[in-house]
């Protein structure tokens, strides 16, 4: 079994994320099923509840593993797709810019990073941000469900800007001037809570198509959001090219 | 009394404190307590998280004592048990083995909101300090928020200032 190398400088975390993610590319650890828990990986790679932590929660980000709550960690896929260059414009990426989109404000205020939102956002635990939630209506019909959180320190003035009438792209760019350079996306199908459900107007356990997005300038991750869209409204392009080799 | 001093000169900012939503959970006011303040051994007084509203107005405060008291039942709803005389020392020593019990991780899924104590008090920044000082002694306050034009949050008033502020003009010859 590969160990970590202590005499590496490369981070132990990082260590541990590339000897995972070899087990899963491998199939050594089989699709769907549970990975040892946080304890076990501790003891066989003896290393820190935290170096684990970092490690699992980077291969869940990157979509190999999927935590499932009160039942464990799964590997999920054993391969992501790369070698494609998006050319879709970073605009269309955004669900907000649909034009015909009216917006309501649920909840703008500030918390502290609770669950896994610290590592998500690459900031201290103990480091305020700015969480707004907004429920965007297609012809009165609710159809979009956006959380979005924001390191407190990288645009304090979020929090009294109009972001009804403003998309936050807008804001950090031509208002902040913090370029937009890079977006993560990632799509899956999720199954609505009660309260995602209420506010969709559908019904607790419905599939729903959820997008996370990381927004990056340059290497600072500057947003982080979760949309929920009903199924009915979802259409999403991508326009594809393979680099020349 | 208060030297000419107001609120303004005494106030700190508000985020010294973390910030919770009010349905963040007990549970997670804890970790947030945890790490900000006993990990980072940062032991501010008071000790305390700031409770806001959706649309970022400041709801309560929440203090150790705060949560503690929202974790065990009998704070929640005196009871004639948790009130036994200092005397009867053996039921005392049987009710310490029942505070906290396994109904307290329940309890730690309540929302904040719950057992937070309610921001009712502001001061202005240009207000007196010695108004400050009448309105935590006579609500028994450990934190006075400041609210410009009687809407935004701009920092809040500690015991410790107040005390500083007063005591410097009791002192004085």
């Amino acid at each position: 079994m590969e160990l970590i190398d202590r005499e590496d400088h490369q981070k132990l975390y990082l260590q541990l994320y590339e000897i995972l993610k070899k087990k899963i590319e491998s199939s050594e650890w089989a699709i769907g099923s549970q990975i040892p828990t946080e304890e076990e990986l501790c003891k066989l790679f003896n290393v820190s509840r935290a170096t684990v932590r970092t490690a699992v929660l980077e291969l869940v980000r990157q979509g190999y593993l999927k935590r499932q709550q009160g039942k464990g960690t799964f590997i999920f896929r054993n391969m992501i797709s790369e070698g494609l260059t998006m050319l879709t414009s970073l605009r269309e990426l955004f669900f907000e810019e649909d034009l015909h989109f009216s917006t309501n404000v649920l909840a703008r205020t500030v918390m502290m990073p609770v669950d896994d939102m610290d590592i998500r956002l690459n900031i201290e635990k103990d480091k305020h941000i700015i969480y707004i939630k907004r429920m965007r209506f297609i012809e009165n019909e609710p159809v979009l469900l956006q959380e979005t959180y924001i390191p407190y320190h990288i645009s304090p003035l979020l929090l009294e800007d109009d972001i009804e009438n403003n998309t936050l792209f807008d804001l950090f760019e031509k208002k902040y001037g913090i370029k937009i350079t890079k977006v993560k996306n990632y799509i899956e199908i999720t199954h609505l809570a009660k309260d995602e459900a209420r506010l969709l107007s559908l019904t607790e356990g419905a599939f729903a198509v959820l997008l996370t997005q990381y927004f990056y300038s340059g290497e600072t991750l500057v947003m982080y959001t979760r949309s929920i869209k009903r199924t009915d409204r979802f259409k999403f392009l991508m326009e594809l090219e393979r680099k020349s080799a | 009394m208060s030297n000419g001093k107001v609120v303004k000169d005494v106030m700190i900012g508000i985020f010294e404190y973390p910030h919770v939503p009010y349905w963040f959970s007990i549970s997670q006011a804890v970790r947030i307590v945890k790490v900000s303040f006993l990990s980072a051994k940062k032991y501010p007084d008071p000790m305390a998280v700031l409770v806001f509203d959706e649309k970022y107005n400041l709801m309560g405060t929440l203090t150790l004592k705060d949560i503690l008291k929202g974790l065990e039942p009998r704070f929640l709803k005196p009871s004639e048990k948790a009130q036994v005389p200092a005397e009867d020392e053996t039921a005392l020593s049987l009710i310490w083995d029942t505070l906290f019990d396994k109904s307290t991780k329940d309890l730690g899924e309540k929302p904040v909101s719950e057992i937070m104590s309610s921001a009712k008090y502001f001061v202005e920044p240009g207000d007196p300090v010695t108004k400050a000082a009448y309105l935590m002694l006579q609500h028994d306050l450990v934190l006075l928020p400041v609210l410009e034009d009687k809407k935004k949050f701009v920092g809040l008033v500690r015991m410790i200032e107040v005390f500083d502020t007063i005591s410097d003009a009791v002192l004085k010859e």
